[in-house]
């Protein structure tokens, strides 16, 4: 039998006894204060400086991009023997969801990314980031297109692809319809939908059965709209509201173009619109350049490009389009190889590297001095320099917000009144605020 | 020496009993190293079961964000709020409810109906019954894909088929459709799981004794009454565990959303599931454990009400 520390017998009364204090001493630390095991959440530090070395692990959504960081890791592991790289890929959506979690934990995530918005900003909030304002990787970037990475004036993260979201064209259809002169106004642009459906052709392949994808037509719809450049943030801090004026202008906009999107539009994913448009049933594909490559895999071989509805007129226009700066990498302040992984990051960071990058994905880049060779991103190069706003949808801090506004102008073309789409969302908005 | 012994036995006999009861209760005391056996399923279940339950009551009380050191007490202000002033809590709630309660009904009635066609163990009867079950085996992500294209309006097979038969009108944006979304992922659901089902019912089926249909039948029932009479008390067991296990599952019906409906889905997709995941997603980690626990008394209520329904139908008839 077995005996106790006093050297009696430990009986089932004595065991139970035991393992009653055990379970409620195990009750008593689940009671443990919510955030109480928290990573730091103080002000960044700089990554620590050394001989780059270890394994390290790189973080991101990107799976299509996959097989063009691997060639860069080799190239990098060549140069710098001492540090091997890992990819560790999600799928966009569960990376939005959880890869804040599993970054704090620092065994993932040595350098990784976030998506503009939110995520970025609840991992600056989280501290996950290291301040990288007085690196000199900073110099390598174009100053006004890394701002997304930035918080009360610290860089802590440099949005690496720059990418148009609005809808993409192709050139041969549009280009004759237009005569190489792009709709400068709302009643332009529909007239130019009405040609294109005369033609047999679906004006504007639009996923309305993917929020995520149908969400990006949003931004072009209310960039010449609203009153102000922060109008998403307005409405969430709730200083605009959707059922202002100018938000119901844009949803009667949306029941305009409700005939030129293939029918039952509300149910479409994302695939079938990139199959539509890629096999040249439509002219347009409303998400964003991000998908060209998905197109040009689809065996399309036509030129494209780029258009944003112009929703006033032309005088009143103050955006051509739309780009947003978004995959900001950061070096994880967790993690135990800061050097490795800032060695990473500055490597990405190059011009060389990042043209690498940039050609062999079809995306452009915040690098300076890159210079672009695939002839995709040649055509979207002008788009550069033209006067675009950045993705407003990307304001929105509170996901359930944003999708109650984006939600509206999908109920819209679905056939919900614009007045009651406006109202639905804008009861949302205020349950959010007020909780 | 009689009376002595008369007086000497019953202290013999004492003895012994004494003797006895320390060997059965020395023998009933369970060693108590054996309690350490099932201290590894104890610690398992404290630590990923009772552990984070009571931090869910612990965490709906604040306006933790998930990841910051400092947060909140905020009382019942998380019950409160989704009590009288969340839309989406609400409208998942309804979109669960409806789901369930077409889930429930369609797949036990066809899982039923099948087991009754199919519960003969004939080759043909074992080959269809392996067909309907082969659902089942695939994950609900899969069925999730191969449904999303099904419901695509314009590549997928129903609107193409409609479109053959020159049925246009009835071509739809199914999933596209804020009305009737939700129920065209139940009869997903419905397609996923009625054979799995099936096979409860076939086993509850067979244990029923052929006398009973043969008396039945002497008796000059037809066939319903065979069924109402005879079958239907007699397969309440799998009835039973077929309703609950079908309630559980539409109220964990995850993963077929996300892949149906994306993530997050649209309002009109929403159930209790997604919507507590969108908001833990949106950094509300207090707020999503208050809806976790709500969503537990909703399941438990629902479970609780559903028994008590199998119980008096298959009592009442």
């Amino acid at each position: 039998m077995n005996k106790n520390a006093f050297g009696q017998p430990l009986s089932r009364r004595t065991a139970l006894q035991l393992l009653g204090v055990g379970g409620a001493g195990a009750a008593l630390t689940a009671c443990a204060g919510p955030g109480s095991t928290a990573g730091s959440t103080s002000a960044a530090s700089a990554p620590a400086t050394g001989k780059p070395t270890g394994a390290i692990s790189f973080a991101h959504w990107r799976a299509e991009d996959k097989d063009v960081f691997a060639k860069l890791i080799s190239a990098f592991q060549s140069a710098t023997p001492d540090v091997t790289v890992r990819q560790d890929i999600s799928p966009s959506n569960d990376y939005q969801s959880s890869a804040l979690q599993r970054i704090r934990g620092g065994s993932v995530g040595d350098v990784f990314t976030a998506f503009r918005g939110a995520q970025f900003v609840d991992m600056v909030k989280a501290g996950v980031y290291t301040d990288m304002s007085k690196q000199a990787v900073v110099q390598q970037y174009e100053p006004s297109l890394i701002t997304a990475g930035q918080q009360d004036g610290t860089q802590y993260g440099f949005p690496y692809q720059v990418v148009f979201n609005m809808p993409v064209t192709n050139e041969d259809i549009i280009g004759t319809a237009t005569g190489g002169t792009p709709p400068k106004d709302w009643q332009s642009f529909l007239d130019l939908c009405d040609k294109l459906k005369s033609q047999g052709l679906v004006p504007i392949a639009w996923p309305g059965g993917d929020p995520g994808n149908a969400g990006q037509l949003f931004n072009s719809m209310v960039m010449n709209n609203a009153p102000s450049d922060d109008m998403c943030a307005k409405i969430e801090s709730g200083e605009y509201k959707c059922t202002d004026d100018w938000f119901l202008t844009t949803l009667k906009q949306y029941q305009q173009l409700k005939p030129y999107f293939q029918p039952n539009s509300t149910g479409t994913a994302v695939e079938p619109c990139q199959q539509i448009f890629a096999t040249k049933k439509a002219a347009m594909l409303a998400t964003g350049s991000y998908h060209i490559a998905a197109i040009r895999a689809l065996g399309a071989t036509f030129p494209m490009n780029v258009i944003s509805p112009i929703t006033t007129s032309a005088e009143k226009a103050k955006y051509e389009g739309i780009y947003n700066a978004t995959f900001i990498l950061g070096v994880n302040s967790h993690s135990q190889h800061q050097a490795a992984a800032s060695a990473w990051l500055e490597f990405l960071s190059q011009p060389a590297n990042a043209g690498e990058y940039a050609n062999g994905t079809s995306q452009h880049v915040t690098v300076k001095g890159v210079e672009y060779t695939n002839p995709d991103l040649k055509a979207l190069a002008p788009w550069l320099q033209k006067k675009t706003l950045l993705a407003p949808r990307f304001q929105f801090n509170n996901l359930d917000i944003r999708s109650a506004v984006e939600g509206a102008c999908i109920a819209v073309v679905g056939g919900k009144s614009p007045d009651a789409a406006a109202a639905d969302a804008q009861r949302v908005v205020d349950q959010q605020r007020s909780q | 020496m009689t009376e002595t012994l008369q007086e000497r036995s019953p202290r013999v006999g004492d003895g012994e009993a004494r003797t006895g009861r320390r060997r059965r209760s020395a023998a009933a005391r369970t060693h108590p190293g054996l309690w350490l056996f099932p201290l590894p399923a104890l610690v398992l279940y404290v630590v990923f079961f009772a552990g984070p339950t009571i931090q869910a009551f612990q965490y709906s009380i604040t306006d933790w964000d998930g990841f910051s050191a400092a947060y909140q007490n905020v009382g019942a202000t998380n019950f409160e709020n989704i009590a009288t002033n969340d839309d989406l809590f609400l409208g998942a709630a309804t979109n669960n409810l409806k789901f369930l309660l077409v889930v429930v009904i369609a797949q036990t009635v066809l899982s039923l109906l099948l087991a009754v066609l199919l519960q003969r163990n004939s080759r043909s009867s074992t080959t269809l019954r392996a067909l309907f079950f082969l659902p089942a085996i695939l994950s609900s992500v899969s069925v999730a894909f191969v449904w999303k294209f099904m419901y695509d309006p314009n590549f997928g097979l129903i609107n193409q088929v409609l479109g053959g038969i020159g049925l246009d009108g009835l071509k739809s944006s199914f999933l596209g459709n804020a009305s009737t979304a939700i129920y065209w992922v139940a009869l997903t659901q419905v397609w996923a799981h009625a054979g799995q089902l099936m096979v409860i019912f076939v086993a509850g089926l067979q244990q029923i004794p052929e006398e009973l249909y043969e008396s039945a039948a002497l008796d000059g029932a037809s066939q319903w009454q065979r069924f109402r009479f005879v079958t239907w008390p007699l397969i309440a067991p799998a009835t039973a565990i077929v309703v609950a296990y079908t309630t559980i599952q539409s109220f964990k019906a995850f993963d077929l959303i996300l892949g149906l409906g994306g993530n997050p889905p649209k309002g009109s997709l929403d159930i209790l599931s997604t919507r507590i995941y969108t908001t833990f997603t949106n950094s509300r980690f207090g707020y999503a454990a208050a809806e976790s626990i709500v969503f537990m008394v909703i399941i438990a209520l629902v479970s609780f009400l559903q028994r008590r329904a199998v119980r008096l139908t298959q009592h009442g008839v």
